[in-house]
């Protein structure tokens, strides 16, 4: 039988627009004193943590090799140390590959970002574009996100009232969410009145800017009762990158994530989305992303615009911690998403809980216009 | 230990690198021959039978190399998304509103991103066909097309500027000698026959002492510049007053101007200045006119 991987324990800062009072350093240090006093785990080099997988980005911390200015506080010196520049479920997968391959049996995650000391995000993210052919025309994640929306909504019945009612939505749930960013919860009206960015795309219709940290710790099956009365196993995990110029891509395809979902299903024998999962997170940057990613992992097949109508952010529990809409940074939404998971399937989401969640989807996606895409599927 | 906002201190900083990017042999490859030879290429994959714009030296899909597979693009091609950037920051080429556009060239599979001007926002729309429009500075990249603009459709006529085209200070003439024969017509359409415009012994007796055109005639020449270019085909003309100030002698070349001065934003009409001037510079009449600028065409055959 298969090696199952166990997440242990998550640590959490709250979600907040400026976290003006503490370095990035101190954001990490919290979650991981909370991390070693929620489960004992020590770094004793024989049973203890002796690899650390961290997340961050070179440009927002604005400084090269971004991990090396905090390895010290999430204990990885004089230990392994890999660092992931991109969504951080992909730290996931890495910290699972590491213990299903029989290198390590316990393995530190550890992510961080703070947006708002930069100028601004989008010129951020304007650097992840070649200097060449995209990079002077201004490209950036919002407007290269725009180009999708146009395209989506087109294709999927998607409108600006969907929009703002995902917006509403988000704002609501977020509210429920003790970690989530204090948000000013909001009328549809004021969603459709907000003024354009990138057209489709209005102001409320993409996340704010948020600073946060998250630590987590896994372990190998055998190993997780040593940490916690209460494991959440990994039983799944898949994800692609779709081609970089946004010309090369079917925008409305979802070929990534499908792809991405589908070796998530294979390895954790998911035969149709649709009523496979208590809860499911997706990683929504902004409010078209939620039925364009429902559609991507196969549970709004009717097409976005009529799944919303259906009832089916409700039916499927999609996005109760909020989403990525209330408010996490880049890199850092897979790993937000899966937080919520991981609370559900122990029963600790306060508020938010459903009963009895027994299996949970959480996904993640980096690059312009949801270049990759991560999934991991989480069950009890 | 408290935490008040004074007590934390925050460094303003910047990264600012100045650096060399090499743009590889095939990226190379095509932006010397957009600058040298205003011409874009793209590479093709005879396996894929799929040809890329921007250039990569394999493909993708097949991992063939591609390299030496190229082909001329044509300057054309018909956008296939869009989105209007209205927000502003430091990294954008040109003040918003501007429009990006995914444009599929002429020729080649994979749209090229770049921006699009020459159409009013609200007017931008998948499926419109663009041309590329050269920087006059090279600035070996992307940006040597400046832009793309909209391809002159065929319509069947090119209608004149609408309100919302028109400017203040916009004008336009129309010259024309007057002839004898001119004069001779124009009393034969008119009923004018009076000797003052047709016999010339009768007008050596007046103050102008030779025959002179009727003053109708040159002041009919503003009709040209109205109706037919500014505003031009579609205008509605409501009001035409002219002031005589100078005979039209017979070989006479008149000049009727005609000037933009006042737009009428609750009707949407507009004012114009109206001059009519011979080859002396002299004038020989000046008035206004009040016209109903052509309303805008939305399907025009292509
Ligand atoms: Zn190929």
């Amino acid at each position: 039988m298969r090696r199952k991987v166990a997440v242990c324990a998550v640590a959490q800062i709250k979600n907040e627009p400026d976290i003006w009072y503490q370095r990035f350093q101190g954001m990490l240090f919290d979650c991981f004193e909370s991390i070693v006093e929620q489960t004992g785990v020590t770094f004793d080099m024989e049973k203890g943590i002796r690899n650390v997988v961290t997340c961050s980005d070179d440009v927002f911390d604005a400084r090269t090799i971004s991990d090396s200015g905090m390895t010290d506080v999430v204990g990885a010196h004089y230990r392994g140390e890999e660092k992931t520049a991109q969504d951080g479920i992909n730290a996931l997968g890495y910290a699972m590959a590491a213990i299903l391959s029989g290198h390590d049996d316990l393995i530190l995650i550890m992510g961080h970002c703070k947006e708002s000391q930069s100028e601004s995000r989008q010129m951020c993210t304007n650097l992840a574009f070649d200097p060449f052919f995209c990079r002077p025309l201004g490209l950036d994640f919002l407007n290269a996100s725009a180009f999708q929306a146009r395209a989506y909504m087109e294709k999927s019945g998607v409108t600006d009232d969907h929009l703002a009612r995902i917006v509403v939505r988000s704002r609501e749930n977020g509210a429920k969410n003790p970690y989530a960013r204090k948000n000013e919860l909001l009328t549809k009206e004021a969603v459709l009145n907000s003024p354009m960015l990138s057209d489709p795309i209005r102001e409320l219709h993409q996340y704010p800017v948020t600073d946060w940290a998250i630590g987590m710790l896994l372990s190998c099956e055998e190993r997780a009762r040593e940490f916690t009365d209460n494991p959440i196993y990994i039983t799944g995990f898949g994800n692609c990158m779709d081609s970089y110029f946004l010309g090369d891509r079917d925008l409305t395809s979802n070929f990534a994530l499908k792809k991405a979902a589908g070796r998530a299903f294979r390895m954790a024998g998911v035969k149709d989305a649709k009523d496979a999962f208590d809860i499911v997170e997706l990683n929504d940057a902004c409010a078209y992303q939620l039925p364009m990613w429902a559609e991507g992992v196969g549970l709004a097949e009717e097409g976005g615009g009529a799944w919303i109508d259906g009832n089916g952010m409700e039916k499927h529990n999609v996005n109760l911690s909020g989403g990525m809409l209330n408010g996490n940074p880049i890199m850092l939404g897979g790993l937000a998403r899966t937080v919520e998971a991981f609370l559900q399937l122990r029963g600790e989401a306060g508020e938010r809980q459903v009963d009895g969640v027994r299996k949970a989807l959480a996904h993640g996606t980096t690059g312009p216009a949801g270049q990759h895409h991560g999934v991991i599927i989480l069950e009890k | 230990m408290s935490t008040a906002r004074e007590d934390c201190f925050t460094m303003e900083g910047k990264l600012a690198l100045p650096y060399q990017y090499f743009a590889g042999l095939t990226g190379s490859r095509f932006l010397i021959s957009l600058r040298d030879q205003k011409k874009i290429k793209g590479l093709k994959c005879n396996k894929c039978n799929k040809i890329f714009v921007p250039p990569r030296s394999t493909c993708e899909i097949c991992f063939e190399e591609i390299s030496g597979n190229w082909v001329d693009l044509k300057n054309s091609g018909t956008v296939t998304g869009f989105t209007i950037i209205r927000y502003e920051e430091p990294h954008q080429p040109v003040k918003p509103p501007y429009i990006l556009a995914l444009i599929k060239l002429d020729g080649a599979d994979t749209p090229l991103t770049h921006i699009v001007k020459g159409v009013p926002l609200s007017k931008m729309k998948v499926g419109m066909k663009v041309k590329a429009m050269f920087a006059k500075k090279s600035t070996s990249s992307i940006m040597d097309i400046d832009h793309f603009r909209p391809v002159e459709g065929k319509p069947k006529f090119e209608m004149g500027y609408t309100y919302d085209e028109l400017e203040v200070g916009m004008s336009a003439s129309f010259s024309k000698t007057i002839s004898e024969s001119d004069v001779y017509l124009f009393a034969g359409i008119s009923g004018d026959f009076n000797p003052m415009h047709l016999n010339e012994e009768f007008a050596k007796m007046t103050p102008f002492g030779t025959r002179i055109a009727h003053g109708a005639l040159p002041q009919s020449l503003i009709a040209p510049v109205l109706g037919m270019k500014l505003p031009g085909l579609g205008t509605v003309a409501l009001e035409i007053m002219a002031r005589f100030k100078a005979p039209t002698y017979f070989g006479d070349t008149i000049t009727a101007t005609g000037e933009v001065v006042e737009k009428l934003e609750k009707k949407r009409w507009v004012r114009m200045a109206l001059t009519w001037t011979n080859q002396k510079d002299e004038l020989v009449a000046e008035g206004s006119a009040l016209v109903i600028p052509p309303m805008p065409l939305p399907q025009q055959a292509e």
